[in-house]
């Protein structure tokens, strides 16, 4: 419980936590994006940018550079795949019959 | 003079929050006719329909489904509040745990689903699936975990948003607008009054120098006159009463929702005079602090 309640007073503002704890909780968002969390990883880079980028060095920083770094990439992996999911989706979604389909409506422009 | 210049920035910093599910509510309402639809399935809550033929009759029913929902919430109010001071916070833990498990997932789920048929999309499950989970997921972190505070905020006026939604959804008119001034009145009488539950969950908070549940309190990033260790903020007791009430499945703030007017959504006044009056009980909940409650008061009146 006192756990729980530390660990909410420091949530609201990154500047109070001490460099450790920032680079548990960027980390920990990091590995948490591997669930299939690409957003996970867009809050992370959001959130660390300026930590890892723009503030003045110091120990830890490099290392929430990295993680930082992987974040975006991994993001960008996920829009690259999802995008082309989409798109072969949305092309082909006539031809495949019902496979995979969500809407059980479809656009009614002459779909067979 | 100093105190009042004080309130007035607690009172804008609760207009943000409230307008923007203001809006978020309002802009579904006026796009995705699935909200309006007239249904004639009720929450078990209100189980007296609208149906009836005779307006005596349809206004007497009102009252007897506000009667049944305001005691729901009275008592879970009760026992919420019960459960603080025996410091059972293991049991309310997993029931907020629980109920955004719910409004995350399933209610944003169908919200999603109702807003591809507006727009006509075709949306494979795989994508859904991906969206809903992304989105529950780091909901579910950013506010039983750590996360940002601006996200944990924009969660939070999302969930008050879709739960608002549902409640428009399932609840007959009358009903709506008699709840409406029932809330309201037991919001004030809750937090103002030195017996009301929620005034004794803020104080047993204060006590004790424990931040409150983030899901049980809003937090917009105000500090507290009235000497608390951690800077907390101003307090949404109705979201309190939301997460224990959610989890039997589907009670609204009905603060933050449109009431609807019959056939047109004259919603704008509504929503007016619905966040003024949280407004009022709020800055009332910021400890007993008289001078921002007649800033409020004064406000509202123009």
């Amino acid at each position: 419980m006192a756990k729980y309640q530390d660990s909410h007073k420091f949530t609201m503002n990154l500047e109070r936590l001490p460099n450790e704890e920032k680079l548990s909780l960027c980390r920990k968002y990091y590995l948490g994006g591997f669930a299939f969390l690409p957003f996970l990883w867009l809050v992370n880079v959001v959130w660390f940018f300026r930590e890892a980028f723009v503030k003045p060095a110091y120990t830890e920083q490099l290392q929430i550079k990295t993680y930082v770094k992987r974040s975006a990439l991994g993001l960008l992996l996920w829009v690259a795949v999802l995008t082309t999911w989409i798109t072969i989706f949305q092309h082909f979604r006539a031809e495949w019959g019902e496979v995979g389909d969500y809407l059980s409506f479809t656009i009614p422009l002459g779909i067979p | 003079e100093l105190t009042l210049k004080y309130g007035a920035k607690h009172v804008i910093m609760l207009f943000i929050p409230v307008t923007l599910c203001m809006v978020v509510v309002v802009a579904t309402i006026k796009s995705v006719s699935f909200y309006t639809e007239k249904t004639d399935q009720q929450l078990i809550y209100t189980p007296f329909t609208e149906n009836t033929p005779s307006v005596g009759r349809r206004l007497l029913n009102s009252v007897l489904n506000t009667i049944i929902m305001i005691s729901v919430i009275v008592v879970m109010t009760i026992f919420l509040v019960v459960l603080y001071k025996y410091r059972c916070y293991k049991f309310i833990h997993g029931w907020l745990i629980l109920s955004s498990l719910m409004l995350l997932f399933w209610f944003s789920f169908m919200y999603l689903g109702e807003v591809f048929k507006t727009y006509n999309l075709a949306v494979d499950y795989p994508t859904v699936g991906l969206i809903i989970w992304n989105f529950g997921a780091v909901g579910m972190i950013c506010i039983h975990w750590k996360g940002p505070l601006q996200l944990q905020q924009a969660y939070l006026i999302l969930i008050s948003a879709l739960m608002a939604l549902v409640f428009i959804k399932y609840l007959p008119e009358w009903s709506a607008w008699v709840i409406l001034g029932a809330i309201s009145v037991y919001d004030l009488v809750a937090v103002l009054s030195p017996k009301g539950p929620l005034r004794m969950l803020v104080e047993t908070a204060q006590e004790r120098n424990e931040p409150i549940f983030p899901a049980l309190i809003y937090s917009s990033a105000m500090v507290w006159t009235v000497g608390m260790a951690s800077p907390m903020d101003a307090q949404r007791s109705e979201h309190g009463s939301d997460e224990e009430a959610e989890q039997s499945g589907g009670r609204v703030e009905p603060e933050r929702r449109q009431p609807r007017t019959f056939p047109e959504d004259d919603v704008e006044e509504d929503s007016e005079f619905i966040r003024d009056h949280v407004l009022v009980g709020k800055a009332t909940a910021t400890g007993g602090d008289w001078n921002t409650t007649l800033t409020c008061f004064v406000a509202i009146l123009i």
